[in-house]
């Protein structure tokens, strides 16, 4: 039976088989690329990015930045783009019609359709997207660091990539995830986005999206599923290691305060644009597409600094909730409170002048300072994987640095046809 | 010494007893679902050989003070305390470490 994606369309993989990639791409130009647009073209070949089977033509990009649509009227909200230098376009002979090779590691990728090359206004892209167009905005200073020439067309991926350990059992594009989930029985999934390694304050953010989205189910079997779905992309200095997030997710699950029959953590490949509302409907695509059917949603949703509104990513996705196949579960905070003498919402509890709350500076600083929290903040189990993690993969830090950017695993490799 | 340019050292159970053994456990604050902070301060100089030799930030904008200190020097500290059984350490601590 056929898997439907965002905007009603089937997920077809498009990837071809390795002694068939080698007959199409013979006497094609080759052009390399960033570990962005790698990771895109992994995305559009797996069909994490249903509708679209390509990188976007001016129709699309014009249609997302002035109605947040593709040109067939699908919702969308950030735009795909290949970027190519001028002096590329020329030297390369990329013109609509022709085909080229897109090269990662020095190895053959995709094979790339052309259909368009066009240029299009940074200023009307960073306005739309992301509400402002100033540099200091990481997307805006991403679309502005993009070439001048912007090229549309199919992709078709030559060789499936090969995903590192420890990465490779998180790795469970639309397909396969539809297939898990169908496994699993459950009826109602809903996704945590995540980019950190889980405290208690997430722990049960994630347990109130469960009955959130538990809703009027039956509770005689196991029916609903969170997804944790983390967003493997650029690193920052300070950020936490890409490891250390999957394994720690995946430990409150191997522990016991989740199980298999509830829980399941997996990856996206996806450089954050930070661009509040507009990346919480990008998200709702990306997760329709994984099969998911709810997606919680916390304040200042994919945010940054205070470009946006605590819930102005809420306003947003009701203003299009008839034209998405996702279910939003609007999360609170979850704090400690020590009259309640547990970890509550704020929702729920009301001795407002007692409640300690999360703050993501007092867990960075006692996770540096490695001195194990009691199981209220950071699970037993999760901490000695954070600090497990930090001896195998992070140099010594849960964090990352200079250090761990110049020496890490790859998370995948493109091997050679 | 005067009150500013704060270090906050970690204090789980097993090292609250510690405090306790040295007499300083009463210097500890609550801070999150049990977990406790013990604030010793450094003075200018030091919080600037922190940022120097240590990494450390100092956060002058808004608290003074001094975080991302690598857990060596934060355990130093801690030692140091119930060694002397006094929070004013930062400058036997900097004398062993640099």
């Amino acid at each position: 039976m056929a898997e439907i994606g965002h905007g009603g369309k089937e997920i077809k993989e498009r990837i071809l088989q390795p002694s068939e990639a080698k007959d199409k791409i013979k006497g094609l130009a080759q052009i390399p690329v960033s570990r962005q647009i790698a990771n895109e073209i992994i995305n559009i070949s797996y069909g994490y990015f249903t509708p679209l089977e390509g990188f976007m033509g001016k129709e699309d990009v014009d249609s997302v930045v002035k109605n947040m649509t593709l040109a067939d009227g699908t919702i969308w909200s950030i735009p795909i783009l290949f970027d190519l230098s001028e002096k590329d376009v020329k030297d390369k002979g990329v013109e609509p019609g022709k085909s080229v090779v897109l090269t990662y590691q020095g190895n053959p990728m995709a094979l790339f359709e052309v259909s368009d090359v066009f240029e299009y206004d940074k200023s009307a892209i960073n306005k739309s997207v992301f509400g402002v167009d100033e540099e200091k905005h990481p997307g805006c200073k991403r679309i502005n660091a993009t070439e001048d020439k912007y090229v549309g067309g199919k992709i078709t991926l030559l060789k499936e990539p090969t995903i590192n350990e420890p990465y490779a059992p998180f790795f469970l594009p639309p397909l396969k995830m539809r297939k898990i989930i169908k496994e699993k029985g459950w009826t109602r999934t809903v996704a945590h986005q995540t980019r950190n390694v889980p405290h208690t304050g997430h722990e049960w953010l994630m347990k109130g999206a469960f009955f959130q989205t538990l809703g009027d189910l039956s509770v005689e079997k196991p029916q609903v599923g969170v997804v944790v779905n983390a967003i493997i992309g650029e690193k920052r200095v300070k950020d936490y290691i890409d490891e250390a997030i999957l394994l720690c997710q995946d430990e409150l699950e191997k522990a016991g305060y989740f199980g298999p029959h509830n829980h399941l953590t997996s990856l996206t490949f996806w450089d954050m644009r930070y661009a509040g509302p507009k990346e919480a409907i990008f998200h709702a695509i990306l997760r329709t597409n994984l099969g998911i059917t709810h997606h919680m949603y916390g304040r200042d949703h994919a945010g940054v600094g205070d470009y946006y509104g605590a819930y102005e990513a809420h306003h947003l996705l009701d203003s299009v909730r008839g034209k998405l196949d996702i279910t939003p579960v609007y999360s609170m905070n979850w704090l400690y409170c020590p009259v309640c003498a547990e970890i509550t919402s704020e929702g729920l509890c009301n001795h407002k002048d007692q409640q300690q709350k999360f703050s993501g500076t007092l867990i960075r600083s006692i996770v540096t300072d490695g001195v194990k929290p009691p199981r209220l903040i950071i699970r037993p189990e999760v901490f000695d994987k954070i600090m497990e993690c930090s001896e195998k993969y992070g140099e010594g830090s849960p964090f990352v640095t200079e250090e761990y950017l110049e020496k890490r695993i790859p998370v995948f490799n493109i091997e050679a046809l | 010494m005067a009150a500013k340019n704060p270090i906050y050292v970690w204090v789980n159970e097993e090292r609250y007893e510690q405090l306790e053994q040295a007499g300083l456990a009463h210097h500890t604050e609550e801070r999150l679902a049990g977990l406790k902070v013990l604030v010793v301060y450094a003075d200018d100089d030091q919080a600037a050989t922190m940022v120097k030799d240590f990494g450390a930030k100092h956060d002058t904008s808004t608290t003074g003070s001094i975080e991302l200190l690598p857990a060596k020097v934060k355990n130093k500290i801690f030692e140091k305390v119930v060694e002397k059984q006094n929070l004013d350490v930062v400058s036997d601590v900097l004398k062993e470490l640099t």
